[in-house]
């Protein structure tokens, strides 16, 4: 039983195993990545060339509301705080970003209008000025926005980052619901503030300002630039040994403290990083929407990044991001839901909907074996359904159900109830924890045994067959 | 190396150590027993900085530990096993011997994002330092173990990964609390031999707290009984058990004849087919209170 | 080792230290303010006073449901403010909307009957009861007959309101808690999230998507009128009202905690749910009890609400501010415990009204009115930090 020297990718290479260092999977991890990046690059020249406006905008805002819920994940899937004052870093970034870009035209109109709540101080505040006094007039033109924004942006982050510090420091001292709720009351206090006369010098108060330039915000090239950045590092964070020391903290706090992790520092450190790329995705959030307004960062917007990221997968990136997918084509997609119908139409709607959900539970029940298959959760809603369904079929000439109704919020209904559904389902998310990845595609794990390893391991855990059988009984007996 | 001098702690008006004081030289293996709720655990935890002791002082290497936190103690070369396992149970094995050595990486986060050569020269040194620690328990934990994820290791396994982790954070002195707790006899036989490797191979000096007097006998240099948070007696094994005081903290003293039968058979676990005579066990229903 | 339970001993000398003094120097600030304005005199006050103990009333009411739930199942019920939200939009609707059509009137009394169903069902103990059923039934024609025929007051409204709204708390536990009880808390606390955002949008859909007005016609929302040291005061007979009917429903839950079987394994499942299972407690049944009760006292200030402030807000954000708010106070008081609700939704009440009224827009300084939603947020966070357990609660945050 002598110890056999490995390597990190492991060893003992047998017929079945997945050994990452081959070079025949080396090679074609490589190759399909390359691929899939080229796909990804043909399918943004498409939309950026032939798309409509409307497909630009769902791109761009992807990848915005991707860079949103990737850095959220840092915090929540990753070290494992629920964190939900996401929103109020994103203003943070979108209102400086917003503010440091805003046009001279625009400023000028702004700073002439009786309604304008802005001190003289904040509308000085200009990326433009500050090129001109440095000389580099160059890149004071509309050509050179980009190069502004950069340094808005990267202010604004920055500026986030430090309320992520300030944030971080209560998850020194609180853990779970009672942190995600301080999380969450500090996130309401930042928008609170920043309607109030302390902030309004900056803010314009509940006006905001509008002419915010949406040429960085609404090109698919930037947003997804942006966005590579931000997964970039963020993966990158997480293969990290830091990364590793966060999953720490999210598995065991007090067993990573005992093993030399220092805590507190890196849970400062996933809040500072995470609200630093919440400021630039508030920055482009606001240059999408051409506007800088207080509504734009309700806690909905950390709901939404919540849904994306427990859907997708808590602490897998790709699973957030397809989360995140999943969110903007319900938002963006959604207006039929939100659409007037007839009463009659809601009530079939309805109907569908619940005897889906009983066919769903009857179907889970029937694989998980629990018995009886009919049981309330599948009676109650089938039951439910069928009647709405049948008044809104047969009752269609009934005067009650010719009026009409409006969807209001059906898109937000949607996606409560799809939380709610995956929460009770499968509370880690589609991706769970795992990764996309080739190997996971083609099911070659690491973990799995060769032959050798197998026939090894039957041998240690046998007594019988690894000798010194018999002689133990009076030790049990010891085993106090 | 580790001293503790007059160490003080209390829990509101329990007093849960009083006034304890032992030292440990570097290279020793010495156990801590005692009935349960002794103390022993408080002791580790006082150590490690989950606690900070009311008074008195705990130096290690000269200096002191008190009021430390506790990964501020790892970096001094403490390290510690939990009784109840305290693995990070979704990640892979591999995984839970690295985290320890995060402490001793000397780049920054964004060092480590750019993966910069002095990032990943550390990073290959800790995967080394990772199977080194491994290896220690054979094959078991090798090879496509190395990337399971803990919830489906064994107990024995989750305890051996347990004590790879503790090694892994570069320490010098380990604490193992009930490093034998859930394995078989076998088990215990093996893990006794590898705790004797860690000091003989890995320089180690250990500190254990463990109920199974087999190993206690067979692999203490010394043995620091507690009883109700106060030292009851120090000193080598043998001479240890067979201190009046030791057993009647651990058996009671005698009140009637069930007992005394529990007694004689506890006593036989507690010296564990050595022919050393428990007083009184084999004086049949002598009434002593 | 496991440590023991001895609480350490508190100093009640610096206690009332911080409470005379503060005291002192509200007093002092009053006296300064009226040396600066006479407009700030003895009525002035006095009306602050009244509002804050009002408003702390119904931060208390709401704050019960949030310290019940959580006492129990640990759970931060992050809907409880849509619940209240849905319980006066239900009053307003019985008051405003009636009398129904029959298919309307006989599906609310089914929801009306339920909830009464479960109520009796504390005293019987069992659904099947004859004595529950026959209770049922005739509460399902008396307010079919009512709803369909009659126009409801305030107050009917306000009790079937309660039924309705404690059967919804009671379905939400059922439909969106219940699968996830041993589930990891951040996963119960989204769940929580995701039915506050549905029934904000589900009011949106389906009761108004507006600032809807709230005046029953009632007594208690005329004006009132008397004199404090000779200066008049104008109210209404609201500042009567609420704090009279919080006061009885405290009483009546305060008696059924302690008084009934269900209140006692209500707390001893707070105590501990796996023993109390283990000892034959009903476990899911106390849970039920608590959203059935949590809500109905949410919907009772609902109603309250609506008709002191004469309007509701839009559903998307009517429960919000209430709601968390309440919650605030439910931390001050000491999450947890029933007094402590109460202490800190009162407390809440007064620091919120009673601050303006100390700190009031004046011409060298332009008020604190406006942050008085941040200064909740804020205290929330202080008390947090600072002393988790609140006033006279224990600490239930996670443990390590």
């Amino acid at each position: 039983m002598s110890a056999r020297p490995g390597d990190a990718g492991g060893n003992g290479a047998g017929a079945r195993g997945y050994r990452p260092h081959y070079l025949a999977h080396r090679v074609r991890n490589s190759l399909l990545t390359l691929g899939g990046l080229a796909v990804l690059l043909v399918v943004l020249l498409l939309v950026d060339g032939g798309a409509s406006v409307k497909l630009k905008q769902v791109f761009a805002l992807f990848a915005i509301w991707g860079i949103a819920t990737v850095s959220l994940n840092l915090v929540n899937g990753v070290t494992g705080i629920l964190s939900l004052g996401h929103h109020g870093f994103m203003l943070i970034g979108g209102y400086v970003t917003g503010l440091l870009v805003l046009p001279t035209a625009t400023r000028d109109n702004l700073a002439r209008s009786a309604r304008s709540e802005l001190s003289d101080f904040a509308m000085g505040l200009s990326v433009e000025n500050w090129f001109r006094a440095l000389g580099l007039d160059s890149l004071t033109t509309p050509e050179t926005l980009w190069a502004r924004f950069l340094v808005a942006v990267l202010i604004g982050g920055l500026m986030a980052a430090l309320f992520g510090v300030v944030v971080g420091f209560p998850s020194l001292r609180l853990r779970g619901d009672y942190l995600a709720i301080v999380t969450f009351a500090f996130g309401e206090a930042i928008r609170l503030l920043a309607s109030t006369p302390l902030m309004s010098s900056f803010t314009n108060g509940a006006l905001g300002f509008a002419g915010v330039p949406s040429d960085i915000g609404k090109s698919v090239w930037w947003t997804f630039g942006f966005l590579a950045v931000t997964v970039f590092v963020m993966a990158r964070l997480k293969y990290s040994s830091y990364g590793r020391a966060l999953q720490g903290i999210r598995e065991d706090e007090i067993a990573s403290e005992a093993m030399g992790v220092n805590t507190a520092y890196h849970k400062v450190l996933a809040f500072a990083i995470s609200a630093f790329f919440a400021g630039v995705a508030g920055g482009l959030w606001v240059s999408w929407v051409g506007t800088a307004r207080l509504d734009l960062f309700l806690f909905f917007l950390t709901f939404y990044f919540l849904v994306a990221i427990s859907v997708g997968g808590t602490g897998s990136i790709t699973g957030v991001l397809l989360g995140t997918a999943l969110v903007v084509w319900v938002r963006q997609y959604g207006d039929p839901l939100e659409q007037t119908y007839a009463l009659s139409t809601w009530a079939v709607a309805a109907g569908l909907v619940l005897l889906a959900v009983a066919a769903l539970a009857f179907f889970l029940r029937r694989v998980r074996r629990i018995k009886p298959d009919l049981g309330p959760v599948v009676y109650v809603p089938g039951a439910l359904g069928l009647v709405a369904a049948l008044v809104g079929l047969l009752g269609q000439g009934m005067p009650a159900l010719q009026a009409t109704w409006q969807g209001f919020g059906m898109r937000a209904i949607t996606l409560a109830l799809l939380l709610i559904t995956i929460m009770i389902l499968r509370p880690v998310g589609i991706m769970g924890r795992r990764e996309f990845t080739w190997a996971w595609l083609f099911r070659e794990r690491l973990d799995e045994p060769t032959e050798e390893e197998r026939a090894q391991d039957a041998w240690l855990s046998n007594p019988a067959l690894s000798g010194r059988a018999g002689a133990e009984r009076e030790d049990d007996e010891v085993d106090a | 190396m580790l001293r503790l001098a007059g160490v003080n702690k209390s829990f509101g008006g329990l007093q849960a150590i009083t006034d304890l004081s032992f030292e440990l030289a570097e290279g020793e293996i010495v156990s801590v027993i005692g009935p349960n709720g002794a103390g022993k655990t408080t002791v580790f935890n006082l150590i490690t900085g989950v606690y900070t002791p009311d008074s008195g002082d705990i130096l290690f290497e000269g200096g002191s530990l008190k009021g430390l936190r506790p990964n501020a103690i790892v970096d001094r070369g403490v390290a510690r096993t939990f009784q109840n396992l305290r693995l990070f149970t979704n990640l892979t094995v591999l995984e839970n011997v690295l985290i320890p050595q995060h402490h001793k990486l000397r780049s920054t986060w964004v060092s480590s994002v750019f993966r910069t050569s002095g990032y990943l020269a550390q990073e290959r040194r800790m995967h080394e330092v990772a199977l080194e620690k491994l290896s220690f328990f054979g094959p078991r934990l090798m090879g496509f173990r190395l990337h399971q994820s803990v919830e489906v290791l064994s107990y024995a396994n989750r305890r051996r990964t347990e004590m790879a982790r503790a090694m892994a954070t570069g320490a010098k002195l380990l604490l193992l609390d009930e490093p034998s707790a859930g394995m078989n006899p076998k088990e215990t036989r093996e893990i006794t031999e590898i705790i004797r490797r860690m000091r003989d191979e890995g320089g180690y000096t250990i500190l254990l707290v463990e109920h199974k007097m087999n190993l206690v006998k067979d692999i203490s240099d010394r043995v620091i009984v507690l009883d109700y948070g106060r030292k009851l007696a120090e000193g080598a094994y043998a001479d240890v058990v067979n201190d009046p005081a030791v057993i009647e903290a651990y058996l009671g003293k005698r009140s009637d004849k069930t007992s005394a039968v529990a007694r004689a058979r506890a006593a036989d676990g507690l010296v564990a087919g050595s022919s050393v005579d428990v007083p009184g066990s084999a004086a049949g229903g002598e009434e002593r209170s | 080792m496991a440590a023991s339970a001895v609480v350490p001993r508190r100093r009640p000398w610096a206690l009332w230290l911080v409470v005379l003094g503060g005291l002192g120097l509200i007093t002092w600030r009053m006296l300064y303010l009226h040396g600066v304005n006479e407009a700030f005199n003895a009525a002035f006050f006095a009306g602050a006073v009244v509002r804050s103990l009002q408003l702390g009333s119904l931060y208390a009411l709401i704050a019960l449901g949030y310290t019940m739930v959580y006492g129990i199942i640990r759970l931060i019920n992050f809907a409880h403010g849509e619940v209240f939200m849905v319980g006066a939009f239900a009053a307003y609707f019985l008051f405003s909307r009636t009398p129904f059509s029959w298919p309307v009137a006989l599906l609310v009394a089914a929801a009306i009957a339920f909830g009464v169903l479960q109520f009796l069902n504390f005293w019987r103990g069992r659904a099947r009861d004859p004595i529950v059923l026959a209770g049922a039934l005739v509460v399902f024609a008396v307010v079919a007959f009512a709803l369909a025929s009659t126009q409801l007051g305030w107050f009917w409204a306000m009790v079937a309101s309660m039924f309705v709204t404690g059967v919804l708390g009671m379905t939400i536990d059922r439909v969106a808690y219940r699968p996830l009880r041993g589930a990891p808390r951040n996963s119960m606390l989204i769940t929580a999230i995701a039915v506050s955002f549905f029934l904000q949008n589900f009011g949106i859909l389906a009761f108004s998507n507006r600032q809807t007005p709230f005046r029953p016609a009632s007594f208690f929302t005329g004006p009132l009128q008397f004199q404090v040291f000779g200066e008049p005061l104008f109210t209404s007979w609201m500042i009567v009202l609420v704090p009279s009917v919080t006061a009885v429903l405290v009483v009546a839950l305060t008696l059924f905690v302690t008084r009934t079987r269900l209140g006692k394994a209500m707390r001893a499942t707070a105590q501990d749910a796996e023993t109390a299972r283990m000892m034959g407690v009903n476990v899911d049944r106390v849970i039920a009890t608590t959203f059935l009760l949590g809500s109905m006292l949410a919907a009772a200030a609902g109603v309250l609400w609506g008709m002191t402030f004469g309007s509701i807000n839009q559903p998307a954000i009517f429960g919000i501010l209430p709601g968390i708010k309440a919650f605030a106070a439910a931390v001050i008081g000491g999450i947890g415990s029933l007094p402590g609700a109460v202490v800190g939704g009162v407390l809440l009440g007064f620091l919120e009204n009673f601050l303006t009224a100390l700190f009031p827009r004046t011409e060298y300084f332009s008020g604190i009115t406006e942050y008085k939603d941040t200064f909740a947020f804020l205290a929330m966070i202080v008390i947090l930090l600072v002393r988790p357990s609140g006033i006279v609660g224990e600490d239930l945050s996670e443990k390590v």
